[in-house]
């Protein structure tokens, strides 16, 4: 008897539990529920500090970008010029709030500008500002800053996910992680870390009409890929940064779709400052393996509609690239240069990427797969990326890497093709390079560093240490969301966006 | 008198195994590669700003000083600060989860107790017949599945087929637990399999060999209905190791957890050891694990007492019974 | 013989747990040989194609490679590490256990409270711990780190098999004798304590295939491309919507594995208690 009371008072339990569960949402309130990776770290500027719709909803930046046209939109500055890019002026919106009532002032903008020099901070662009001299402040709504030579390309870089303008008031040392604050369209409510985010309107945004949404909250899930089953479920209406076999699964589906705001470079970098890709020859063995059409397929996608190849680090999207025909795979030709190079019978290279970052792992071993009919043996060495990035970046013979699509490539051929580089993940060195690289920055005229930019993609088709594929940047949203916005700077324009 | 020695003696072991865990769990974390202030700065770092972030976290004191400095933290209940997430209090993440696993376990007992339970009585009593080969073949096979494999066929026939159940569950935001308990159901599950399999042959075994017992056997013999000795007499006798059983399971069940809650998502304690491993972050390691071998310990310190407390021979000790 | 005959027909079930353990086996060393596909072949015609489909058995996963093949070669890894593992592992406990339950006195029950207190972590918390912090795992690592985790178990296995013999007489007359302690331990008592050595051993390794496809599931498992069976798993999780083959066919493998050397175990172990 006693027994047969147990189980079906189990039974009940069970019952009640499947069918229990799910809260209704009967307020007026308009909330947009977004997924979003489980970041390490939420500061901005912190080395890892990928969570992009909590901190593009939370911090304003300097400048916007116009996620149709690419287009610099002012939003913190209202304005900003330069003579010749060594003195750039800017000027600052007025009767701006942050979160916590201070005014925001030029002495903020100088805090987030002086704090990337912080070593105590590893600030993401510290070397990006290394250019600067000295920052002035004359007035509450005025910045002029000063480089140490010209660069009229400047602007661009307020407009990177990591110049959140923060309040030179606020300690974000010790409240950074826990109780971040800016003067963006949310507020950051209630922050539980590692697992969600509640933010609301903030009232008094300097943008009228906007933030669309009375709420968002954000969920940080651990597999971004099982996420898709909450937005089946209705239980978050966006996800970004989901992986391309998601996307087929989530097309097939009624009610929702799949955006590309953006395409990222994945890149593929041979190590020149040591063997077996100091010698030249042996590169271009490497680059006579690959199939673009197989890669393309090895990520879901497309050769010419969603991805793209090419041996340099200029993207197909901006005005600066230059076409360039692929050489086209041969196996055979591969084999005679690697017998040229000294490696008769082939050679084995350790080959380093991130593992859990979207496309990595498809991508390494296709790459495995396409070389090893030349004798190149790759041996893959995946880790997870911030183990990958803090240990062995930088470091390995042959690497495969993330990058977001800089706005103004000089940017990011300063940082990682120029011999001194910090980030010269391929360690290239390559005088005439450099040559060209600094001439782009300093060049005024268009249509000069037009004609730097083609002499440097020959040179790297020709000699270079990077193969560059392109892939889409995938979104998946609910049919019921309109106008959701993410230009090539990552961050979502959260504010814009509306649910049915 | 006896109990209370064993209580003691029992006690003090324990106390005896958590320092020593601690001590190796500390000593362990701490020898491993990978520098926590490289990971936070990032590989452009320089030499010094990693050197001076290192002494600020503490990194370069001697060894005992780190690590006394931590036992005594967590003695008085600071479980520090995580390395990682400057400024964010352990203890602000860490009992949230702890809380969302603890449920997880206990419905995982209240589903896999009553039926292995029932089960293994039902094969002990039937033994060798063929009630008792269906159960104990699917009890043996279920002990077999890894926790994932078990998670991984419940999805498929819960969420794929029937459509019932999601295959990952957040809590929705201003929501607790409990107003959440459908993401309970299939982690809950995954556990009974294996549990289930364990148990009932336990159960089973138990059984049988206090039906061979001669009080038993008179009692049938003297007449009384079988299933009144069963139910009275023999039950009582066969449950005790049982509970031993299910007692030591516990510390092994939130082991497992690790692996159930990374398949379905599941926002408790061993997402959030994988997600400090991952990060490195070391106090939040050293907590998360400390923790767990801390229930371990303390479960099988539990099922003794109760096993040494229901036990007549343990509890009246005057010698022979 | 007849004995073991005998013993056989009476347990089918380890007849069947005996059979399927030598047909993975028979996979592990010959499969190769058979497959149509090689485990990292990418036939980009058919991705994600479902079993039967294009010439591939159990289907293809998102790099269109053969799944049935990588569940075939994936057993080489997953019955190698487990194997040596169980071997690794019962060794050392033999000769921990062995030399606590011989010598006796303070050395036992210092080992005694050792070996409790390392048992206090659960061994997958042990080593995915330590996998996890150091990164990547190699078929090396695996085996030493789980030998490792398991030992504290079957050492007091081994110990309580000696206590067992070591009031025997045997045991008093090498000793007379004047044979070494290691003699004594280890021609003398060994192979009378075989029977349970053996079933320890067999138990390890179903243990032990479920701690390394388990350690595989949670991310810490052998490099790809391997085909490690908990990779495999997981990795392909999040397709179990859409291509649930890629997730269900090796989930079988690993069931079907960790339950033929189960019911193998239990078999063995109840021949040997049955001759003790």
């Amino acid at each position: 008897m006693k027994r047969q009371i147990l189980i079906l008072a189990s039974l009940f339990a069970i019952a009640a539990m499947v069918f229990a569960g799910g809260q209704q949402d009967t307020e007026e309130k308009m909330i947009l529920k977004v997924a979003e990776q489980v970041p390490n770290l939420i500061t901005p500027g912190s080395w890892d500090g990928q969570a992009f719709s909590l901190n593009g909803s939370i911090y304003d930046y300097l400048i916007e970008m116009d996620a149709d046209t690419g287009e610099l939109v002012p939003a913190l500055a209202t304005d900003w010029s330069t003579p010749e890019g060594k003195v750039w002026t800017i000027k600052l919106r007025k009767g701006v709030k942050f979160h916590d009532g201070s005014a925001f002032t030029s002495a903020d903008v100088k805090f987030t500008l002086e704090r990337t020099q912080d070593p105590d901070l590893g600030h993401l662009k510290a070397q990006d500002f290394e250019i600067l001299e000295k920052i002035e402040t004359p007035d509450d709504h005025t910045v002029v800053i000063t480089l140490k030579e010209p660069y009229p390309t400047f602007n661009f870089i307020f407009t990177d996910y990591n110049m959140a303008i923060l309040s030179s008031e606020y300690d974000y040392v010790s409240k950074g992680e826990s109780a971040p604050m800016g003067t963006g369209p949310f507020k950051l409510e209630n922050l539980i870390p590692k697992e969600s985010a509640l933010l609301v309107k903030n009232d008094s945004y300097w943008a009228a009409g906007l933030p669309k949404a009375d709420e968002l909250r954000i969920y940080f899930v651990p597999d971004i890929d099982s996420s898709v089953s909450l937005l089946e479920a209705g239980q978050v209406d966006i996800v970004p940064q989901i992986s391309p076999v998601i996307k087929r699964r989530l097309e097939a589906l009624d009610g929702f779709k799949v955006l590309s705001p953006y395409q990222e470079s994945r890149f593929i970098a041979m190590a020149q400052d040591r063997e077996p890709f100091s010698d030249n020859k042996v590169r271009l063995a490497f680059k006579y393996t690959m199939d673009p059409e197989i890669l393309a397929k090895a990520c879901q996608g497309t050769l010419g509609k969603e991805i793209f190849y090419n041996e340099t680090p200029i993207v197909n999207g901006l005005a600066q690239y230059k076409e360039i025909p692929f050489r086209g795979r041969d196996i055979n030709r591969a084999k005679e240069l690697l017998a040229e190079a000294g490696y008769p019978n082939g050679l084995t290279v350790e080959f380093f990427y991130a593992s859990d970052h979207p496309y990595g792992t498809d991508i390494a071993q296709t790459v495995k797969e396409l070389a090893a009919p030349a004798g190149i043996n790759l041996d893959l060495k995946g880790f997870p990326r911030d183990i990958y990035l803090s240990q062995h970046w930088l470091n390995g013979p042959m690497l495969l890497t993330g990058w977001g699509v800089r706005v103004d490539p000089s940017m990011l051929l300063m940082l990682a093709y120029h011999s001194e580089g910090p980030w010269n993940e391929s360690h290239m060195n390559n005088p005439r390079v450099d040559e060209l690289i600094e001439m782009i920055r300093g060049e005024v005229s268009p249509q000069t560093r037009q004609g730097y930019y083609d002499e440097l993609q020959d040179i790297f088709q020709e000699e270079g240490t990077v193969i560059n594929l392109q892939v889409p940047y995938l979104v998946g949203v609910s049919n019921a969301v309109k106008d959701y916005r993410q230009p090539v700077t990552m961050l979502p324009q959260l504010k814009y966006a509306t649910i049915e | 008198m006896d109990f209370l020695k064993r209580f003691g003696k029992r006690l003090g072991f324990m106390v005896l195994t958590m320092i020593a865990m601690s001590f190796l769990i500390f000593f362990l974390v701490e020898i491993m590669p990978g520098d926590v202030a490289q990971t936070v700065l990032g590989q452009s770092a320089t030499e010094e700003s990693v050197a001076a972030l290192r002494a600020r976290m503490g990194l370069d004191d001697p060894f005992h000083l780190r690590y006394l400095r931590w036992a005594g933290g967590f003695i008085r209940g600071d479980l520090g600060e995580s390395l990682y997430m400057r400024g964010v209090q352990i203890n602000t993440i860490f009992w949230r989860k702890v809380g969302h696993s603890i449920i997880l376990a206990l419905t995982a007992l209240l589903f896999y107790v009553p039926l292995s339970l029932f089960f293994g009585v039902l094969a002990g009593v039937k033994a060798g017949k063929v009630t008792d080969s269906i159960i104990s073949f699917f009890g043996l096979a279920t002990m077999a599945l890894p926790e994932f494999v078990s998670g991984i066929i419940l999805i498929t026939i819960f969420s794929v087929r029937l459509k019932l159940l999601p295959i990952t569950s957040i809590i929705p935001i201003g929501e607790n637990l409990w107003q959440n308990l459908n993401i309970l159901f299939l982690p809950a599950l995954s556990i009974t399999f294996v549990m289930f399999g364990y148990v009932s042959r336990m159960q089973r075994s138990s059984m049988i060999t206090v039906m061979k017992a001669d009080y038993i056997r008179a009692a049938i013999l003297k007449g009384m209905p079988r299933n009144y000795v069963i139910f009275r007499h023999a039950l009582k006798n066969a449950l005790l190791p049982t509970i031993t059983i299910i007692g030591m399971n516990m510390g092994w069940l939130f082991g497992g957890l690790i692996v159930v809650e990374t398949l379905f998502g599941f926002p408790g304690l061993g997402s959030l050891t994988m997600s400090a491993i991952k990060t490195r972050d070391i106090p939040l390691i050293e907590a998360c694990v400390l923790f767990i071998t801390f229930i371990f310990v303390l479960s099988t310190f539990i099922t003794d007492m109760m096993y040494a407390y229901l036990n007549p021979r343990i509890r009246f000790k005057r010698g022979d019974v | 013989m007849k004995n073991w005959f005998l013993q056989f027909k009476q347990n089918p079930r380890g007849i069947v747990g005996l059979a399927v353990l030598l047909l993975w086996i028979f996979a592990a060393l010959a499969g190769p040989a058979f497959l149509t596909h090689t485990y990292t072949g990418m036939d980009m015609e058919s991705q994600l194609t479902g079993p039967g489909v294009n010439g591939h058995l159990l289907g293809t996963d998102a790099l269109g490679r053969d799944v049935f093949s990588r569940i075939i070669y994936g057993s080489r890894s997953i019955l190698t590490i487990a194997l040596m593992t169980s071997l690794l592992s019962s060794i050392a406990g033999i000769i921990i256990g062995f030399t606590a339950g011989y010598f006796g006195g303070t050395v036992d029950t210092v080992f005694l409270r050792i070996m409790d207190i390392l048992m206090a972590i659960p061994p997958l918390v042990l080593s995915m711990v330590v996998l996890g912090i150091l990164g990547n795992s190699t078929i090396f690592g695996l085996t030493i780190i789980v030998s490792l985790a398991y030992t504290p178990a079957t050492a007091r296995v081994a110990r309580g098999a000696l206590l067992t013999c070591k009031g025997n007489e045997y045991v008093d007359a090498a000793r007379i004798r004047g044979e070494s302690h290691l003699y004594i331990m280890f021609i003398e008592i060994l192979p009378n304590t075989i029977g349970p050595v053996i079933v320890e051993i067999t138990a390890r390794f179903a243990y032990s295939i479920m701690m390394i496809a388990s350690l595989g599931f949670l991310g810490v498992g052998l490099q790809p491309p391997t085909p490690d069976w908990g990779m495999m798993v997981i990795e392909n999780k999040s397709l179990i919507l859409e291509a649930p083959w890629t997730v269900l066919y090796p989930s079988l493998a690993i069931a079907s594995l960790v339950i033929a050397v189960s019911l193998f175990s239990d078999f063995i172990s109840k021949v040997m208690i049955h001759e003790n």
